[in-house]
């Protein structure tokens, strides 16, 4: 009998889910339904929509169905963009590896996943539609992959599994992603005024 | 930004691989593709086919003038219709000054049903791409306009808005075909690259591609069965006359709206298609007899098979516009 589910591309794929999948939370709010996120850094900071977090206070699903209580520190609707804290604890989080969206070409195999639909873990492949720049830097990812709007938050990944954008919007059947360049300039910003503000009260 | 990791995606997997193949694909074909203004919406794609030769896909050429042609150098030529033929979707257009590479054709056998297959389009200024398989490989067919395609290729992938005109390329960036969502009611087609072929020539030499015409809209009516069997017909359905072109072969022939087409040569038609099989370019101006139904009593009449003619309606259809990408 031929196992094809242990052919090399399949095999990949699976580890690269399951790797990635320790990375990707639920986002739950009340009112606005479930999202994904992702785990920027493993001292508690998630990534997402700011259309998933519009309130001040999300529950954040791990892989593992745990759950934490997450405080919505920065969001801006501009960019679609928001960031939730957790207190990890005694829980390890696995925080996502970034890559670089400035690398991707027309046809390059992109990995989705998020909760489309309430489904948890979901996985979807998919190639770079384009890339739309403005200056030079990456605006928006758009990728021919299908998604639902449970991804909204969720990773857009290399073929590495690095994350090079956040899923964040279905337009003409394609996938929109903000880029990852733009989610660190958007930490970076967030940072920047945090550091203000506490010198300020100093 | 970023903190410590546990995790190291490995390099030089398959996947990575694969997504080296496909960009490299996309970089190459996307060489040939072309954007075409020659339409209010958003551009439409074409593929650099021969030296200086354009093929598109014929519902994204709205207006016969002022093309236009963003080539994969940057550069925006004119362009001229050389031809069109509705009934395969294609047209070809003709540039002076093209300095960027003609299409890598693949081999017809790499048509497979299963192969991994992209499209690829230009609506504007960077080429764009989608990713599927082959899910269909048929034989030759027939389309609703009456073109004959040599098989048929369904693609489970998507045509987005723009595609049309554009490549299917293999996973080495070798043309299959020219992608189309035109000939089906929007679903993903591909004209396979020998047809491509067939009809440029024709396009390239006269301008157009000679198909034969009766000018009858004919729709499959059921017959009564007394009628079948007062007439021993062999079949008990026919095809009623439901317009004729006032001047057309058809209308010349005396054909009334209303009767009822029995059979052509001797054979029972009971498909439009059926006599569609029957109008072949090489059967322009030969005679046709054709047996019909009138009040009731069979007849038969000889009809001179016309061309049709040269700009049909659907050309202009606004309706085509709105069901192709």
């Amino acid at each position: 009998m031929i196992d094809v589910s242990t052919g090399p591309l399949g095999t990949e794929l699976e580890a690269l889910a399951s790797t990635l999948r320790q990375s990707v939370v639920e986002v739950r709010t009340r009112g606005t339904g479930a999202g994904s996120g992702i785990i920027w850094s493993a001292d508690g900071l998630i990534v997402t929509n700011a259309h998933v977090a519009r309130t001040e206070h999300a529950t954040i699903v791990l892989w593992d169905g745990r759950e934490l209580d997450g405080v919505v520190t920065a969001h801006d609707p501009r960019r679609d963009l928001a960031t939730i804290a957790i207190d990890p604890g005694s829980v390890t989080l696995v925080a996502a590896t970034v890559g670089h969206p400035t690398d991707l070409r027309t046809g390059d195999v992109v990995v989705a996943l998020g909760h489309p639909w309430g489904v948890t873990g979901s996985i979807a492949l998919g190639i770079v539609h384009a890339v739309e720049t403005r200056r030079g830097a990456p605006r928006w990812i758009r990728a021919d992959i299908r998604l639902a709007p449970g991804n909204s938050g969720g990773p857009l990944t290399d073929a590495r599994g690095r994350v090079v954008g956040v899923n964040t919007l279905i337009a003409g059947g394609l996938g929109v992603a903000v880029p990852a360049t733009t989610v660190s300039r958007f930490l970076e910003q967030v940072q920047a005024r945090r550091t203000r503000s506490t010198s300020r009260a100093a | 930004m970023a903190g410590p990791s546990t995790t190291t995606p490995p390099t030089g997997g398959v996947l990575e691989s694969l997504s080296n193949d496909l960009a490299g694909a996309v970089d190459r074909a996307g060489q040939s593709v072309v954007a075409i203004q020659a339409r209010r919406r958003i551009p439409a794609s074409g593929v650099h086919w021969r030296p200086g030769i354009i093929v598109a896909a014929h519902h994204t050429i709205q207006r016969e003038e002022d093309i236009t042609i963003s080539l994969a150098d940057g550069t925006t030529v004119a362009a001229t219709l050389a031809g069109r033929d509705p009934s395969t979707d294609l047209a070809v257009l003709k540039v002076d000054d093209a300095k960027v590479p003609v299409a890598s054709l693949a081999d017809g056998s790499a048509i497979r049903v299963g192969a991994l297959v992209l499209a690829l389009g230009r609506p504007g200024i960077a080429v764009t791409a989608s990713l599927g398989v082959i899910s269909t490989v048929g034989g030759e067919w027939r389309t609703w306009h009456g073109g004959t395609i040599d098989r048929f290729v369904r693609l489970d992938l998507s045509i987005y808005d723009g595609f049309s005109g554009g490549p299917l390329v293999d996973a080495s960036g070798r043309v299959l075909g020219i992608n189309t969502s035109g000939l089906s009611r929007g679903a993903a087609l591909a004209i396979p690259g020998s047809t491509v072929n067939r009809v440029v020539d024709q396009l390239v030499k006269t301008g157009r591609v000679a198909r034969g015409y009766l000018g009858l809209g004919m729709q499959a009516v059921r017959l009564p069965a007394a009628l079948v069997e007062k007439l021993s017909l062999p079949n008990d359905v026919g095809l009623m006359v439901v317009s004729a072109e006032p001047g057309g072969p058809g209308d010349t022939a005396g054909i009334l709206i209303g009767d009822v087409l029995i059979a052509i040569a001797d054979k029972p038609v009971g498909d439009p298609a059926d006599v569609m099989s029957l109008l072949g370019g090489d059967q322009i101006g030969k005679p046709l007899s054709t047996g019909i139904i009138r009040g009731g009593e069979p007849k038969t009449v000889s009809i001179t098979i016309g061309e049709r003619p040269r700009e049909p309606r659907d050309a202009r259809d606004p309706r085509a516009g709105r069901r192709g990408r």
